[in-house]
This record gives structure tokens, sequence and C-alpha cells, in this order.
């Protein structure tokens, strides 16, 4: 293997527009070889779409990129490869029911015809003794937990000599202690001068503890460059979200503790491919109370959350509201009024063809007014409620007929807000409820889960942001390999404990 | 019953040869879907290539003359069908099933409406080994009787499956249909993939239909086929996408077809339209065996959106 | 948890601008009502104008005219008072049998088994119908609608339960189960109902004539027709404005949105699959009460696969399934001139609903492409 010699990176003047949207406007940011650059903003900053730029995913429509001070044309993902430049995305690109050694290999942009395996893997045992971190060669990648796919797919952009590594929210499937592992081997590559990473991130911490230089976008914009030693958390903060008046947390009143309103009892349930996920679950959340449950993702907390939603029957366990048995039928949670924030609303919650205003009325299209002798719809009933809860959650839609899939992220996220919460709201059920939305939808979203725990109900919170845990909840657990594995008021949290608790330590 | 036959006897013979007549189109048209789901997408429209290949092939047999040229072109139909199914597929908005159905129906038309005048006249025959030289029983001996094509399918199954484990293109098939997304992020064209993978499928299947009229019921008529194609897709989900066990499950199939026809043979005529309804049943029990409504079946290929 | 796919990662992460809310509601919604049916009828009659134009060049291909054989077409399905009659004889079971897949579609299942269903239909109507022919001519009639969709019924229904219990996709086994219904529709009419008097074509016992049931008034049509509009009226119905239809197009559209809001899927699903079924079921009862009063393989001529198409060309909408229906029995009916004045085999109906299906589909692919009725996202 040809000794790596990191690549520098400039992108000049980029601005990519799509349709009305300005995604970039007029970008500059300068890598220099051998760095580890943090490119910092909010969702919907402009990050992804630069990088992608970078990649060969989108020509911008202005502007230069230079690699190595020499400016490219970078038409597709291939160009970007053969110029050195590779990626880790969000979502993984490996190969679920290949193995690593044959996602390893296929990765290569040239691949021979007919493979002999012994030498490739004689090959590739020797570059795994290069690596600092080991994976099982032979092990199908849909059997390794996430955070072990993340550092294959670290790998395999070393295993393919790529000198400039891009890496997109690498940490947010990780474990603090994982994060560190993984950031902290790759800035040793950095010094050693074989590597240039760019990390696109939001977090701080990562920032101030592994960057060089950091870049910000805000809005589509630069907002701001320099080099981290020289800054401090606050002006990072300043650069991110500008004078905008930062939306003051919401404040939690004091409340009483009163009825058990959710609890569930030796939870055990499968996910889709029959592997045990929710092992034995305990819990009670009591009225007036935000219980908030950390962890990685792919610890079981998608498959807890499909229960309660009624979405996945489980094997073993009770759940009661109430005290009652519950079991998810719709005369049930209209009863005992539970309702149900899932992740990802629109592939969840929502039936994307069908319009705003008839997915206001999910939970109410049986009932009068909206029934007439509950079996005829009335639908002048429904588009008025629709036009109501429109205006006061603020939803942005061309008309309350328009399909839901037409609104963004952050809309379809408060159409599901407005029809769960706009009621009265004793058990509440929330998971990854902000997760790729911007900073003000964030804060909105927030405030009404605390309102609606100010206001008597009992929520249960799962969220892979441990940030939004620790601000959210009154109690918190840590969810590990289906099982609770930590339980503290918020009061008695410390980050340390319930970082090696997500970790499985 | 014939004296000096086997008795009854004669009907796990008939059984036998049967399946491994019976099965033959199976087998090629399992081995060809198998190839095709592995990229990701399902055909339902085997069903109008098989029949086509039957259709076509005899027709290119009766006017040239010879058999082989029959499968070749019935294999050469099968190619452009197959072509068809992946190119309306892989339009944005359109349902794979529906184009499935379409293709069906279509084949189905085109082959009766070309096919009228081969009704009648009769083409060369496929060849046969004889392996059954040895006995002068009638019965064993025609069970003994195999058709050229059958052991060129079997000899393929554990072709397909090394080159899926170990050449570039088996390994990008199976990225193609195992991850939308990581092919398309390793730069493969997804749609040029599938189009070559049923279009591979449609020539096995079109091969697998020229057998039905050049050997086995071996002439050509309407209701050559009924549903054979279906099964195959059906058969694949059984055999969890291994070709190996494809021609495991073709073998069963066959044997459940040949059923019928072998109870026929020794005079059993009650309930003939039950018996042949055996691999419709068959298939529909092993598909309750086998499918569960909790989870995803182990094997199945991830692009494949039809079996959960 | 939360892994997007890399297609939903391709979107702009930026928010636009947010549009000034419709202040105008009123407007908004009929041009959105307007934009709907735009969008749902251009595909269909994209697709029926490339079918007519590439059927065209097909017989062109052959040596044909196809101007003539446009207006034998036309002449046969709708040029005089009696090619009407037999299009709408044909369009009658078309109707039933297209409700058949149209239903369970709305809830997102693709049931093709239409054929099996009216086969188990016609059965059990017939045998019904025979076991109480002593009775008066409406109760025989009325026993024979009610066995013949529940037959129908039942034998769809099980394709839901199957795919709702057992996770087993409804396409094959709504197919294979029409096989199976054939087998033994077979060996029921050559065996244990056979009439040994029917030696040609081997055919049930006949039932009493004056439970036939006869054509409606000033016409020679039987009111089959009249049953099947009424199912399709009463089923849009159902579907469009009632809270049933509104649960079941919740399931079709999203079925992990229906279990969250705690929607009994499985009931939603054997219901509509029953109803679908009993549908076919009725079409397979007015075969034998109103065409051939009796039980026997020309319950199987392809009335359900024909449905099929209709259902789709109709995008398996209750209403449109009619004129649908009658266009596609008018095609049908067609048939007969096409072989007498030209020559052309009986099969040829067929490749014209080959056509039209492939076209149909790739009109969904071009229209899709061409994003004619795409809106821009909005803030």
């Amino acid at each position: 293997m040809s000794a790596a010699q990191a690549l520098a990176l400039e992108a000049i003047g980029v601005s990519k527009e799509f349709g009305p949207v300005k995604a970039l406007v007029d970008v500059a940011m300068k890598v220099p070889a051998a760095s580890f650059h943090a490119l910092l903003g909010e969702n919907g900053a402009g990050k992804s779409t630069l990088v992608k730029c970078v990649m060969g995913y989108y020509r911008p429509d202005s502007g230069a990129v230079l690699v190595d001070d020499r400016e490219r044309e970078i038409a597709n993902p291939r160009d970007a490869h053969d110029l050195g430049i590779g990626m880790v995305y969000q979502h993984f690109t490996l190969v679920p029911a290949m193995s690593v050694a044959e996602n390893l290999v296929m990765g290569r942009s040239r691949v021979p015809a007919i493979i002999d395996w012994r030498a490739e893997r004689r090959e590739l045992a020797a570059f795994m003794e290069r690596m600092p971190f080991r994976v099982p060669l032979n092990a199908p990648v849909a059997s390794l937990a996430a955070g072990e796919k993340q550092k294959v797919e670290i790998l395999k952009q070393l295993y393919l000599d790529r000198r400039l590594l891009i890496l997109d929210e690498p940490t947010s499937v990780l474990t603090p202690a994982e994060a560190d592992e993984v950031l902290g081997m790759l800035r040793d590559r950095v010094r050693s001068g074989q590597l240039t990473v760019l990390m696109i991130t939001h977090k701080f911490r990562e920032v101030m503890a592994f960057a060089d230089e950091v870049t910000v976008l805000r809005r589509g914009r630069l907002a701001g460059a320099g080099i981290v030693r020289e800054l401090t958390t606050a002006d990072l903060s300043e650069m991110l979200i500008g004078s905008e008046q930062i939306p003051q947390s919401a404040a939690k009143t004091a409340r009483m503790n009163a009825d058990q309103r959710l609890q569930i009892r030796d939870l055990l349930a499968e996910d889709d491919s029959g592997a045990v996920a929710v092992d034995g679950v305990n819990l009670a959340v009591r009225s007036g109370e935000i219980v908030g449950i950390a962890g990685v993702s792919g610890n079981g907390q998608s498959e807890l959350m499909q229960v309660l939603a009624g979405q996945r029957e489980p094997r073993q366990g009770e759940i009661r509201v109430h005290g009652e048995p519950y079991g998810r039928t719709r005369t049930e949670m209209a009863a005992h009024k539970v309702f149900c924030l899932p992740e990802e609303p629109l592939r969840n919650a929502c039936v994307a063809a069908m319009s705003v205003a008839e997915n206001l009325a999910f939970r109410v299209f049986d009932q009068p007014p909206f029934a007439a002798g509950g079996w005829w719809l009335n639908r002048a009933a429904l588009h008025q409620s629709a036009r109501e809860l429109i205006s006061r959650y603020r939803i942005k839609t061309q008309s309350p007929e328009a399909p839901i899939a037409t609104l963004s992220g952050g809309n379809v996220q408060r159409t599901v807000l407005a029809r769960e919460l706009s009621g009265e709201v004793e058990v509440l059920i929330v998971a990854n409820p902000c997760f790729g939305l911007d900073f003000l939808a964030v804060a909105e979203i927030r405030a009404q889960i605390v309102a609606a725990r100010n206001r008597g109900a009992g929520v249960l919170l799962l969220s892979e942001d441990l940030d939004e845990i620790l601000e959210l909840s009154d109690r918190v657990f840590v969810m590990f390999e289906g099982r609770l594995v930590y339980e503290t008021a918020i009061g008695d949290a410390d980050l340390g404990t319930i970082g090696a608790r997500m970790a499985g330590h | 019953m014939v004296a000096g036959s086997l008795g009854w006897w004669g009907v796990p013979v008939a059984i036998l040869g049967g399946a491994i007549r019976v099965s033959t189109p199976f087998l090629f048209v399992s081995l060809g879907e198998c190839i095709t789901e592995k990229s990701g997408r399902i055909n339902l429209g085997l069903e109008g290539t098989l029949i086509m290949g039957a259709m076509t092939g005899y027709a290119a047999s009766f006017l040239t003359g010879s058999a082989m040229l029959g499968v070749l072109v019935a294999g050469l139909v099968g190619l452009l069908l197959g072509g068809l199914h992946a190119l309306i597929c892989q339009q944005p908005r359109v349902n794979d099933v529906a184009v499935g159905i379409a293709l069906m129906l279509f084949g189905t038309g085109v082959a009766f409406f070309f096919g009228k005048p081969f009704i009648q006249p009769q083409a060369p025959r496929l060849p046969s080994i004889d392996l059954g030289w040895w006995t002068d029983i009638d019965q064993l001996h025609s069970a003994l009787q195999i058709n050229i094509l059958f052991p060129i399918g079997l000899l393929l199954a554990p072709v397909i499956l090394w080159a899926l484990n170990n050449t570039r293109w088996g390994l990008i098939v199976r990225i193609v249909g195992d991850s939308t997304d990581a092919a398309l992020a390793m730069g493969y064209s997804v749609n040029f993939v599938r189009l070559a993978a049923t279009a591979l499928g449609g020539v096995l299947a079109g091969i697998g239909g020229s057998f039905l009229s050049l050997y086995y019921p071996g002439s050509w008529a309407e209701g050559l086929s009924s549903g054979q194609g279906l099964m195959a897709v059906a058969l694949v989900i059984f055999a969890r996408w291994s070709p190996l066990r494809c021609c495991g499950a073709a073998l069963l199939f066959g044997g459940a077809g040949a059923i019928g026809p072998a109870l026929q043979s020794v005079g059993v005529t009650e309930g003939y339209y039950l018996f042949n309804a055996a691999p419709y049943v068959l298939t529909l029990g092993i598909m309750i065996l086998t499918c569960s409504r909790r989870h995803t079946l182990a094997g199945a290929p991830g692009a494949l959106g039809v079996v959960q | 948890m939360a892994e997007q796919s890399f297609a939903a990662a391709a979107e702009p992460a930026a928010e636009p601008e947010p549009a000034a809310p419709s202040a105008d509601g009123g407007a908004g919604a009929f041009g959105e009502k307007l934009r709907r049916l735009g969008e749902a009828a251009a595909v269909p009659l994209l697709a029926l104008f490339a079918s007519l134009v590439a059927f065209g060049l097909f017989m062109l291909a052959l040596g044909f005219n196809p101007l003539e054989v446009y207006e034998l077409i036309w002449r046969g399905a709708f040029g005089s008072y009696f090619s009407w009659q037999n299009t709408l004889v044909r369009a009658a079971p078309l109707i039933l049998t297209a409700l058949c897949t149209a239903l369970p579609a709305r809830l997102g299942l693709i049931v093709i088994g239409n054929e099996g269903a009216l086969v188990i239909g016609g059965i059990a109507a017939a045998a019904a119908g025979l076991a109480v022919d002593t009775a008066p001519p409406l109760v025989i009639d009325l026993v024979m609608a009610a066995a013949g969709m529940i037959a129908g019924g039942v034998w769809i229904a099980s394709v839901g339960a199957l795919r709702h219990f057992r996770g087993i996709n409804e396409t094959i086994s709504s197919l294979l189960l029409a096989y199976i219904a054939i087998a033994l529709m077979n060996h029921l009419v050559e065996g244990p109902m056979r009439d040994p008097s029917s030696l040609n074509k081997p055919s049930s016992y006949a039932i009493p004539d004056a439970a036939m049931i006869g054509p409606m008034p000033g016409t020679n049509v039987h009111w089959g027709l009249a049953f099947g509009v009424i199912f399709a009226i009463l089923s849009y119905v159902l579907i469009e404005r009632t809270t049933f239809g509104f649960a079941a197009r919740m399931v079709g559209g999203n079925e992990r949105a229906a279990r969250m809001a705690g929607l009994n899927v499985g009931r939603l699903i054997l219901v509509v699959c029953f109803l679908g079924g009993a549908a076919a079921g009725l079409a397979g009862m007015v075969e034998v009460a109103a065409v051939t009063g009796r039980a026997n393989a020309s319950l199987a001529v392809g009335y359900g696969y024909t449905g099929i198409l209709v259902a789709f060309l109709a995008r398996q909408n209750a209403l449109a399934v009619i004129p649908v229906a009658i266009l596609l029995g008018g095609i049908g009916a067609s048939g007969g001139l096409l072989q007498r004045r030209l020559g052309l085999p009986d099969a040829t109906v067929l490749v014209i609903q080959g056509i039209i299906f492939v076209m149909l589909l790739m009109s969904e692919g071009v229209v899709g492409r061409l994003n004619l009725f795409q809106r821009t996202r909005d803030g």
C-alpha cells in the first residue's frame, strides 16, 4: 500500500439551490492537509449539502471545490473516491447479509471477475494487524452492533486507502467511550500525516476535544470559522445560533407524585428477525412526570416503542394503564387517553397519501361530531376541526387537503403533535421526537412535551439524544441490550455513570 | 393391471419418473427466479414467460426441425420478456407485483394468439438419455428416461451458487438485492443489475417453458401451464433463496405433480382433478409452514419487498 | 433506532422559506380536488390511448388495416343496440369480479384470485339452488345469491387471513386458491354433481327454469348488471364515506399508523376481503342463474382475470369500475366480430387486454417521471 498522504480540501463560493430552497449560499471552507476539521451546524444548516457537493452527489450551482489546491470537477462519488475522498454516512452503507470481508472487498473500485478468497483473506488479515480496532471478518454485518458497524465503515475507508475522510455525525450510534476511542484513533492518524478528517457534528464537546479547526454554517451560509484552541463554547454557540432568542427550555412545575399511569412488567418482545429485543423491562410512570430512557440506538428502544404503540405484539409481559390491563385497542386508547409520538412520524404515525385534515382526524374520526351515528363520516366537521388545529399549531401547509407527504419534517411532526396533544392526555409515549428538525421546531416540541407533563400526563420518553433526556426527564433509565440497566432521579444523574451503562459496563 | 408389470409398485416408480419429468420446468424457472430475487426483484410474470417459451419453442422447433433450436429461441423470448418486466419496474411509482400480473396476462394472450396454427402439427421433441437400458420392465424403463434438460438444470444450481459467492457479478447481484442503499453508495447501477438478473431469470423460465411443449406433455395447447410460473416463486421462498435447495424443492413439487398421472397409469381415475390440485395445495401448505407474520424470513434479500 | 434511508437523506436539509398559510381554504380545497381528479384520470386515459396506438401498430405489422380493426371493435362493442346488449351482458360479471381486486386493494392487498371466487360462488350457488329447488323462485334466487356470496367471501377472506396471520403474500395465495377452486369445480361437475344427461360438456343439474334471472324490462340484459352496479355503488360509499372505510384506507395507507391508532387490522382485512370475494361469488351465481342455468367449466372463462385489469384501470375506485367494466366488456364483445370478419383468433381480446395492462403500468411510470402533478414541498 502506498504511503498515505493526507489531502487538503477547500470550498470557495459554493452555492446550491433546490428549486426555491437555497441550501447553500456562497459558502467557503478551508481544510488544511493532515488536520481534523469540524463542520458544525444545526439541522438544516446545509452541512450535508456541502459535503455532498464535495462527494459528487450534487453539482454546485456556482463556486469551486479544490483538492490539494487544484480545482477539481467531481461529477459523481466515483470521482471523489478516485481522488482519495471517502465518506462515512449516518446511515450504514454496509450490506447486511454479507460478511465484513465481503463488504470490504466489494467496496474496492477494482474487483477481479473471479475472487480468490484465500488470497483476499490473507491480505485482509494483514491489513487488520495494522488497525487499532478489531472486527470479526466473517460475521455477517447484520449480526454486528451499531458501534461495530460504524467501526467497520471507518475501517472500510482506511482499507480503500482514502486520504480525506468525511464523517457525518459518526458518534450518534456510539457510546461516549466508543466515541472517544474512534475519534481518538482517527486523530492519531491525522497527527501522523496519513489522513485529513472532516467531521460533521452538532456536539460542542467533540469539537472542543478533537478538532483543530471548525467551520460553522447557519441557514446555508458561513456563520464563522476558526481555530478551536482559540474559541470557547460560547463563541461556538453564538456562531451556531446567531442573535436569535434562544427559547428558554420550558419550566417544569413541581408535581406531587400521584397515581401510577403506566406500568410495564417483565415485558419481552422480539425484533423483525425473531431475536429478543426487549428482554424483561419493568418500569412505572406516574402522573406529572417524564421518565426518560437513554441508550444507544439498537438496544431495543424501537421495539419497546412499537409494543407500547400497538405496532408490535410482545411475547410476554404485562402492560397496565391506570392499573388496568392495556391491550392497545382503540377503545382502551380513547378511554385511558393514551397518546403516542413515535419516531419518524411520517413513516410510523401518518398515512402519506391522506390529506393533512384526514391525518389530524385519526384519533377522532369515529366519534361524534365527526361520525354521525358512529358510522357516517361528517366531512365538514372534519375539515373545520382541521383548520382550527392547523392555525393553532402553526402547521404550514398549502391547504388542509394537501397530502401530508408534501409537508416538511417539522410540519409533519407538528401535525402529529396537534393530533396527539390537543386534547386531554393522561399517558404520553414519545420516541426521538426531534430527530432531523431545526432548532425552533425542536424547542417547540420539547415545550409541548413539558406542557403535557405539567398538565398531569405521565410521559415516557425514549431518545438517543442524551442531552434531550437530561433536559426533559424527571427520572432517567438506561436501556442496554433490551434491559433497563440503570435508574436515577435527574438530580442525582451522573453523566459518567450513564455513559458507562449505555456501553454495558 | 397389465400382467408382468410392477402392479402397485408401478405407482412410486411412475412418481419417480414423473417427478424427474415434471420437476424439470420447476427447476429452471425456480433457478431463474432465484437469481432475479437475489437481485431484489420479484417477477410474478413468469407464468406468461413460461407459456411464451412453450409456444415459441414449439413453433421454432416445428419450423426449423430442431428441438434444441426451439429451446434456444424460447430462452431468447424469455430474455425479452424478463427485460420488459425490469424496464417497466424501474420506472418510478410502478408496483412490481402489478407488472408481474400484467405480463402474465400479456404473455398468455400473445402466446395463444400466435400459437393458434401450432396446435395440431407435431414438432420434433427433445432427446432423452436412456438410463433404463438394463431393465425390460416397461414402467421402470420409461421412468428412467431422463430428458436432456434435467441434468443441465441440476448442474446449473451449484454453478449459480458458486457464482453468487465467488464472482464479482454474483456479489454485485447480492449487494443490489440486499441493500439498495449500499449498492448506490458503492456506485452500482441498481436498475441495470436488476435488468440483467430479471432477463437471465427470463431466459431460464423460457427454457423451462419450452420443456413443457417439447418433452412433457409434449405438445402445444392451451392449458399447458397452469400456475407453474407462480409456484416457482413460492418454491424460491420455500428454498430460502438457496439454489441447491431449489433443486430439492423442484423435485418435491415435481413429485406432487406426478401423483395424478401416476395413479392414472395404474387405472385410478377417481379424483383426477383433486390429485392434480396436489401441487397447489402443497405450495399453499409449504407457505403456511414457512412464512410467519412476526418476522422476516432468514435469508430473504433485504430489498425484496414482497416477503414482509 | 433512527436510520434514515439514503434516498430520504438526499432531500435538501434546509427548510424552505415558509409559504403563506392558505387563508382561502375553500379555493385551495377545490383546486386540490381538481388536481387529484386530473391526476387520477390522466394515467388510465394515457394508457388507453397508448394501447390503441400499440395495438394498431401490432395489427399493421400483421398486415391488417388498423382503422378497419378500430372500426370493427367500435361496432362490435357500441355500434348498435345489439352490440350494446352484448357489451352490457359481459360488463355485468366484470363489475363484480373487479371489486374482488379493487376492495382489498384499498387495504393495500393485491388479490388476483377473482376467477377462483367466481367459480366457487357459482358452484355453491348451483348446489344451493338445487337443494331448495322446490321453493318459490324468488327464494331459490335469494338462497343462491347468499350461497354464492358466502362461498366467494370465505374463499377470499381466507386469503386475507393467510396474509394477516401468517404473512403469506396474498397475490400468490389467491391465485393458488383460484387454481384449487377450478380443480374442485371440475371434480364436482364431473363427479358428485354431474348431470348424467350432460354428455358433451359435463355439467351439474340445471336449476328450475322459473328461478332463472330474467332480463331487465325493455332490454335483453339480465338483472345481474343491476346487482353489479348496486354492489359497486355501495362499496364506494362504504370506502369513501363511512368510518369503516376511513379505517380501511388508513390500513391501506400505512398499517403501522393504523395500528398506532388502535384499529383492528385483522378484522378490517377479513371483512373487506370477504366483501370482495362475495362480489366475485355473486358474479358466479349470476353466471349460473342468468346465463347457463347450471354449473360447468364455462364458469372459468376469464371474467376473473379480466376483472383484475378492470380494477387496475379504474385505479381501484369502486365507482370507476362501472364505466371501465363496460369498456372492457365492449372489447370482449367485439371479439366475435373480429373473428368472423378478419379471421383473427379469439385470443386477440386477450392480447388487447394484455397491451392495456402493460400500457397502464408504463403510464404510471411516465406520469410519475414527468411529475406532472407534483406539488412543490411546502414549508
